[in-house]
């Protein structure tokens, strides 16, 4: 069978546009690599031990929202899977082919005649040296350990980083008994206090920092050490961590003074977010250098679609902006493959779908500009012996011998090429931003001169005998076919 | 010999039928629900070593660093974090790769 919408990620942007689809009478399949709904921001405990979904305060459309897509029969959910890549099959015009993948299912594909890229987005990774050491983990690992997990850590915490996101998940540990000993912040004055007042007086101000007034003042009067314009320089430990330095920035952004020690069995990381383009890049579609709204993002036109045909985008991969607009967009994506599609569309709903969008985005890009990555002074904290590329050991120091050998290496995809950075299973998603700092530096050039890494299915590691299912010359039975996968 | 747990039970965390799934030969104790890298975090289970020897440990939970993979059931470079626990699962974090 082949639907007119397969949707990849069921967080606020996914969720908003299978339900805005479906209403318009489509079929709709939804793919996500989790178990449930709600993307990154509502990740649930599982369906076992659930209790009342109790949306972060301000995000009062949320609790409606996961419940309206649970409930819905209409759509088809598929969870578990991973989107590996999608293909255009030369004998059904129009008709896009999506692998997916899940571990001890094998792959399948799904047909369909609109594909909607809602992938969102993770932790912007961050080299410096000793974070690969076991008691380094990034805020939003965190954050789902304790709220979907129900695992705490043992120790003193530390929490270092650029995002206000780091206050939310200071405040969440503390509330489950854990010692924060420092949150450590890049930016300078203003305090993230008179930040956070601040930004409370733009009307709609974005509801995660209004959360986070609260919470200084209450980390403030737990004794929890709060510094600005501080770095994260090394995590130190013999098998796990056990020690972090942190170093003050001057207004440059570079170190100054030697960095003191702070004990602690937990380093948490929160630098800000990397919207997830691979399948966009695996589709060809063009991306655009937006530093603030997270790096590499999807290009698009008003109505969400990108440069490939029958491809849209919506959420964090079209540009950091946070859930409400991550939901507004999806809510217009959905309209748009509908009338795509010849479903009628009353104008009014257009309108008002393209007006939430337009709200969501001004209030979006107060935050964006002031919790905007300092990406030169990031990429200055990783040094020789620093491992940029965490899945093939490849160290700054190999980066930037590979960049001396070859002069003429401009793009980090030759760089890739030249030294293996990026080629581990992760395929890249954790050393791009690393591998572009260095090229930058060591060639005096712009970021986002460097381009970004190329992305072929699969874009997760699957098995090699599965990929078979994709060759149509292999065998006249290719598992799956083009049935939909199996239930969960 | 297993180090000190890194990570313990929050209050939330439920009782429940138990599971057990084989981490390296070792029986670990799951609740339903639970992903195989958390169960792994609470007993203080080791998981993939990088080519120096160097300890990993799961970084992102969300699937995108791969610092958890391990073969689960046979299949390599399985993400743990990903990947809710079943009775019987066997895990091996020492995979060449
Ligand atoms: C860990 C984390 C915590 C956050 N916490 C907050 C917060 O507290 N407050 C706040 O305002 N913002 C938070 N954010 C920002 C967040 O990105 C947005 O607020 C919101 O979640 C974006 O919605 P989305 O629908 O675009 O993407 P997401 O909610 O990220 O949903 C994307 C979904 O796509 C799935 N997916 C991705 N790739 C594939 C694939 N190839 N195959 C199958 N499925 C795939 C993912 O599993 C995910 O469920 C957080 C982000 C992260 C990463
Ligand atoms: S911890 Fe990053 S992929 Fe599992």
């Amino acid at each position: 069978m082949t639907f007119d919408l397969a949707v990849v990620g069921a967080g606020p942007a996914g969720m908003a546009a299978a339900l805005a689809a479906a209403d318009r009478g489509l079929r709709v399949v939804v793919v996500d690599e989790q178990q449930r709904a709600g993307g990154q921001i509502f990740r649930r405990p599982p369906p076992s031990r659930d209790t009342a979904f109790r949306p972060s305060a301000g995000y009062a459309w949320a609790a409606g929202l996961i419940r309206r897509f649970d409930s819905d029969t209409r759509l088809t959910k598929r969870f578990g899977w991973s989107a590996v890549g999608a293909l255009y099959d030369d004998d059904r015009p129009g008709v896009l082919e999506l692998a997916v993948d899940r571990p001890g299912d094998g792959l399948r594909v799904i047909a369909a005649r609109r594909l909607l890229i809602a992938t969102g987005a993770y932790d912007l990774p961050v080299a410096f040296p000793g974070w690969t050491l076991p008691g380094v983990v990034m805020a939003g690992g965190a954050q789902t350990l304790v709220k979907a997990q129900h695992i705490a850590p043992v120790g003193d915490v530390v929490l270092a980083g650029a995002h206000p996101l780091l206050l939310l998940v200071a405040d969440k540990l503390m509330r489950e008994g854990v010692t924060v000993r420092e949150v450590a912040f890049a930016q300078g004055v203003p305090k993230p206090a008179e930040l956070v007042r601040a930004l409370g007086a733009v009307p709609g101000h974005v509801r995660m920092l209004a959360e986070a007034g609260g919470i200084v003042a209450g980390l403030v009067r737990s004794g929890v050490r709060l510094s600005t314009r501080t770095v994260v320089t090394a995590a130190e430990g013999a098998d796990r961590l056990s020690r972090v330095r942190l170093a003050r920035l001057d207004r440059s952004g570079r170190t100054t003074g030697p960095a003191r020690a702070v004990e602690a069995a937990h380093l948490v990381l929160g630098y800000g977010f990397s919207p997830s383009t691979d399948l966009a890049r695996q589709l060809g579609c063009d991306l655009r250098w937006a530093s603030a709204r997270g790096g590499w993002v999807v290009a698009h036109d008003e109505r969400l679609r990108t440069s490939v045909p029958h491809v849209l985008v919506a959420g964090e991969p079209s540009g950091v902006a946070g859930a409400d607009h991550a939901r507004a967009q999806g809510t217009l994506a959905g309209l748009v493959a509908a009338a795509e599609l010849g479903h009628p569309v009353p104008a009014p709903a257009f309108a008002a779908a393209r007006r939430a969008v337009r709200r969501a985005a001004r209030f979006a890009t107060v935050v964006q500009r002031l919790f905007a990555p300092d990406r030169e002074a990031l990429g200055r904290l990783a040094t020789p012996d620093t491992l940029i590329c965490r899945c093939e050991a490849v160290t700054r120091a190999d980066l930037d011998a590979c960049l001396a050998a070859s002069p003429f290496i401009s793009g980090v995809n030759a760089l890739k090429l030249s030294c293996r950075a990026g080629m581990g299973p992760c395929q890249g998603r954790y050393c791009e931003s690393g591998v572009a700092s260095v090229l930058a530096a060591a060639r005096g050039r712009h970021i986002g001169l460097g381009g970004s890494f190329a992305a072929h299915l699969p874009i997760r590691p699957v098995p090699l005998g599965d990929l078979r299912a994709l060759d149509p010359d292999a065998s006249g039975d290719r598992p799956g076919g083009d049935e939909t996968p199996p239930g969960p | 010999m297993t180090p000190d747990p890194a990570w313990r039970p929050t209050r939330r965390r439920p009782g429940g039928t138990p599971v057990t799934v084989v981490v390296d030969g070792r029986p670990l104790p799951a609740a339903p629900g639970d992903t195989v890298a958390a169960v792994m975090m609470l007993a203080g289970a080791s998981f993939r070593r990088d080519r120096d020897g160097g300890p990993r440990a799961p970084l992102c939970n969300l699937g995108a660093c791969f610092e958890c993979a391990a073969t689960v059931d046979g299949r390599p470079l399985t993400r743990t974090c990903l990947t809710p626990v079943r009775e019987g699962m066997t895990v091996e974090t020492r995979e060449r790769r």
